[in-house]
């Protein structure tokens, strides 16, 4: 038995390792228990998951958000060596940002666990396992600093992402996991030789051999790295790349489709929720800050990408007859949307896309959530199969229009924060990219509400929704921490833009504040 | 010159575990003549006969029979690599072998004998020696390609296998002939001091010689073009022989390889051999793994992915320097441990040996064996090189070296590789787990041994892939007892 006062400090020191393992912790669990012992399967998922969210408020609590710069890392980083003999090391710290995301993430666990219980799941020990590995990935991938380590958290997640959407996605789930993988696995193959190399250089001209983001980022912005400009270009584009994919932008979008269309309503809330935005975190996180002479250069290429996307996206969207596909393409252009603000490189707009990516990540995975309840019932998601259900699913029908409204950036939920702030910051960059992106978020706002006006109003001509029962106890449960969110952070989201405002400026700052031409 | 005739303690004790496991071979040859019933303990014999075996490499490393025969560090890398090799085959071959009344004690004496054979080739510093254990485990392995003699495909795989090894022993000594007839030695010491009193090493002669050197090796090692071999054997061959066909020697043959180089070239790598392993490594990554996406029988695709992954470990030999070969022997043993655990769950998934391997007879296999089929979905993916596998330790380092030496090519290919072999490798995971089975499998168990074997395999690919540590320590001071 441990005495108190060191199991408090192995948590305060270590806390983070607690963390990202407690979800794997919970997995291993539940390889010892029996398919058929349904609710200590559901215990266990809900006990781990829970935890971890727990865990995760305690970090939150612990971080102080007033320190500026790297030092933001220093009261919580773990740090050991992994393996030394090439530098590399066992070194994890949060920032707002990463902290940000890390709650997102446990949170939007514990709730799809929670979702995934009102519905009936085959195979249940292995889909609650899946998605608490791939929570072990995704916190991994947010509190890494080392390179090295970061990669290998952000390839764990591709694993139980391929079993989750091959094993309990849809009829033509096969194809999109392997297109998921695929897409995914490029992109990150090729960030790999990136880290390679930038770790060579940076031995080469500092002498120190390591991975560590806290020795590259003040190596890069003082220049003492001296990559020339052919390999700083070849670089972001290495980094850049794999984040791109994962976000996903416009031309590398067609994996995102297939994959959330196929996937079952957990896995496209987590990849929505959560995955996609490992995307945009990638860029704050690594590309930007590490090539930031690249990122300027590449601005405008990269600006004209993501416009492409939030029209491009939002246009499609509107086509589409299938939920959701539509919600998927909604996503290209939201997503889009948020590169546009990190990349108009102002205070204002990544602040708005950091608020975006915890926006975009509760609105769209409820709306997911809430056509997944639907499709729970009536196995289809044509939107020519529903029409005027309200009267028959007035909760769900509540729910998911306050989701849409947050979606399309209605004042006082929370979309609207990010949304407002992304156009703001980019109109200061450059007025015509503002102008365009505005246009999309019209687009939006009209796909979105003959969505919801052609499945929920209107004259209910479908016998079959007749018998439609409302959504159950657990999915509601699930919905409803998420709906809270939307709209306390719609009222008052200063607690987040606080939270983030010191990495936000760090970034900024490192990109030289001129990032736009 | 002392010569080979007197002989100490201390040569003898050098060659320790060889001669063991050799006298232990024929000691199993007899009891099978003469103690048949005595079979079901084989096995057991063989297991205690390996850890007698390790126990006995312990020795203090030094230089044996007049320098004919050298053990270091690197020795000792390699005698553990081929008895864990040899202990795995032997646990995984138990159930199958006693099922097809197959397990006569030859079997394991002719694993015990390629070992022997190969842990001498590693520890010759004389290339006649390294001949002679190059001979002695691959006849070996010739009579255990025709195990099922019976069965067409395994004739033809021995008979395959024996004449283009033969073709490609008499290259070896053709090289070694003509090394000899130019500096007139074959001891690899006294070659790198010819050398270095002038003797060019471009010298056109010398260079012939190596080349037949290295084709011999990659003849062993399945390098493209010397691969033709591989697919027909990997198929005719018993499954759980193929286990060990396809891990031991190749490292073997590939420390060898890294042993002869660092001596004929102790100044580097330069032309024409680092654009020739270049090229050996590309080729066999591009061709194995697009090759492997097309083959619809497991075995043949794991042939074609040995291919390729042992063009990953040509680019460790091309990079040529430290942190590379350090590189090369991690991924060598990730590659072993890997390697069994799919041979022996493919073994253990199969409809037996004398059948052949579809792929399709693994559809749902996950639930009807779930522990078989979750060490071979282990194994795959640490084949593809996804961390936190054994697999992704190896492609790190060895891609780590290549991107340090400049050798961009060798990286991206190697990369591109990956994401090739991502397709196939991820289609068995497919078929075991999210296709609905195609037959039933009658209440299958797994034996003991064999599961003993999965939970070392597993324990490996995991425990080294997220702490490397004692691994990447142990091939650290295997290359630095390099002869410099």
């Amino acid at each position: 038995m441990l005495d108190s006062s060191t199991s408090i400090q192995w948590l305060g020191a270590d806390i983070l390792t607690t963390l990202v393992f407690l979800p794997s912790l919970g997995a291993l669990v539940l390889l010892f228990l029996s398919n058929e012992a349904k609710n200590a399967i559901r215990a266990v998922g809900l006990l781990a998951s829970g935890a971890t969210f727990a865990v995760s408020v305690a970090v939150l609590q612990k971080f102080n958000p007033a320190i500026a710069g790297l030092e933001a890392f220093r009261p919580l980083l773990v740090d050991r060596p992994w393996i030394p003999r090439f530098g590399i090391r066992y070194l994890m710290g949060v920032d707002g940002l990463s902290l940000v995301l890390v709650v997102l993430t446990t949170l939007l666990t514990l709730l799809v666990l929670v979702f995934s219980f009102g519905q009936s799941i085959p195979k249940l020990r292995g889909y609650v396992a899946a998605f608490l590995i791939l929570e072990t990935g995704m916190i991994g991938s947010l509190v890494a600093l080392d390179a090295i380590l970061f990669y290998v958290f952000w390839e764990v997640m591709l694993v139980p992402m391929y079993f989750i959407i091959g094993i309990w996605g849809g009829k033509r789930r096969i194809y999109a996991t392997m297109k998921f993988v695929l897409f995914t696995l490029a992109g990150s193959l090729l960030m790999f030789v990136g880290i390679l190399f930038a770790s060579g250089v940076h031995a080469r001209t500092t002498g120190i051999l390591t991975f560590s983001l806290l020795e590259w980022i003040p190596a890069a912005s003082s220049g003492v790295w001296g990559l020339t400009g052919t390999q700083e270009a070849l670089l972001f584009w290495a980094f850049a790349l794999a984040f791109l994919v994962k976000v996903p932008l416009w031309p590398l979008h067609t994996w995102l489709p297939d994959a959330h269309v196929e996937a079952p309503t957990g896995g496209s809330i987590i990849l929505a929720g959560v995955l996609l935005k490992l995307g945009t975190y990638g860029l704050l996180r690594f590309a930007i800050p590490l090539f930031p002479g690249a990122a300027v250069r590449y601005t405008p290429l990269i600006a004209v990408l993501a416009l492409i996307g939030v029209v491009y996206g939002a246009w499609v969207a509107a086509a589409q007859k299938d939920m959701k596909k539509l919600v998927a393409y909604s996503s290209v252009s939201h997503l889009a949307l948020v590169v546009l603000g990190i990349f108009a490189g102002n205070v204002t707009a990544v602040s708005g896309a950091v608020m975006q990516m915890v926006g975009h990540g509760l609105t769209t995975g409820l709306l997911f959530l809430l056509v997944g309840v639907l499709y729970e019932r009536r196995h289809t998601r044509e939107m020519a199969d529903y029409g005027g259900i309200a009267s028959q699913v007035p909760v769900t029908t509540t729910l998911f229009v306050i989701a849409m409204l947050g979606s399309v950036g209605l004042p006082g939920l929370n979309g609207f924060v990010g949304e407002f702030l992304i156009l703001a910051g980019v109109f200061k960059a450059n007025v015509v990219w503002a102008a365009i992106a505005a246009t999309g978020l019209i687009l939006g706002a009209i796909y979105l509400l003959t969505l919801t006006q052609k499945v929920f109003w209107g004259p209910n001509r479908v016998k079959a929704n007749l018998g439609l029962t409302d959504i159950n106890a657990w999915e509601f449960a699930a919905a409803f921490p998420m709906i809270v969110l939307v709209v306390v952070l719609g009222v008052w989201p200063q607690p987040v833009l606080d939270l983030v405002r010191n990495s936000v400026e760090t970034v900024v700052q490192i990109a030289a504040v001129r990032m736009v031409p | 010159m002392t010569g080979f005739l007197h002989v100490s303690p201390a040569d003898l004790a050098t060659v320790g575990p060889e001669t063991f496991l050799c006298v232990l071979g024929i000691a199993l040859v007899l009891l099978d003549a003469f103690a048949r019933s005595l079979r079901p303990a084989f096995p057991y014999i063989t297991l205690a006969g390996v850890a007698a075996a390790n126990f006995l490499g312990g020795y203090a490393p030094g230089s044996a029979f007049a320098g004919a025969i050298e053990g270091s560090e690197l020795t000792r890398f390699v005698d553990l690599l081929a008895l864990a090799a040899v202990a795995l085959a032997t646990l995984g071959a138990d159930a199958l072998l006693s099922r097809d009344k197959r397990n006569q004690g030859e079997f394991y004496a002719l694993l015990l004998w390629s070992a022997a054979g190969l842990m001498l080739m590693v520890k010759g510093n004389d290339l006649l020696v390294v001949f002679i254990g190059l001979e002695m485990m691959s006849i070996a392995l010739y009579v255990m390609a025709a195990w099922y003699r019976d069965v067409p495909e395994a004739t033809e795989a021995g008979m395959k296998y024996f004449l283009m090894g033969a073709f490609a022993s008499t290259f070896f000594l053709y090289g070694l002939a003509t090394v000899y007839g130019r500096l007139g030695s074959t001891r690899l010491t006294t070659l790198k001091g010819a050398l270095a009193n002038g003797e060019g090493f471009s010298d056109p002669m010398l260079q012939i010689g190596l080349l037949a050197i290295l084709s011999a090796l990659a003849f062993k090692i399945a390098l493209v073009p010397f691969h033709a071999w591989a697919p027909d054997v990997y198929q005719g061959m018993t499954t759980p022989a193929v286990a060990f066909l396809s891990t031991a020697p190749k490292a073997a043959a590939v420390v060898v390889a890294i042993k002869v180089l660092s001596t004929l070239a102790p100044a580097g790598l330069g032309e024409p051999w680092r654009p020739l392993l270049s090229i050996l490594a590309i080729l066999s990554i591009l061709f194995g793994n697009i090759v492997a996406l097309a083959q619809r029988d497991l075995k043949r695709m794991l042939a074609y992915s040995g291919i390729a992954q042992m063009g990953y470990v040509a680019i460790g030999l091309a990079t040529f320097d430290g942190a590379a070969f350090e590189g090369t022997l991690v991924f060598l043993a990730g590659y072993l441990a890997t390697n069994v655990a799919a041979f022996l769950a493919v073994a253990a998934l199969s409809n037996g040996e004398k059948e052949p391997h579809p792929l399709a007879d693994l559809a749902g296999m996950g639930r009807q064996r779930p522990f078989a089929a979750s060490v071979l979905t282990l194994a795959m993916l640490s084949l593809t090189g996804l961390p936190p596998t054994v697999g992704f330790i190896g492609k790190l380092l060895v891609f780590r070296a290549a991107v340090d030496a400049g050798l961009f090519t060798l990286a991206l290919v190697g990369i591109f590789g990956s994401l090739v072999s991502a397709g196939y490798y991820l289609r068995v995971v497919y078929y075991l787990w999210m296709k609905e089975p195609s037959r039933e499998v009658a209440a299958p168990q797994e034996d003991v041994l064999s599961g003993a074997a999965y939970i070392l395999l597993t324990a490996a690919i995991l425990v080294l892939g997220v702490l490397p540590r004692p691994l990447l320590d142990m091939a650290r001071a295997a290359v630095q007892s390099l002869p410099r």
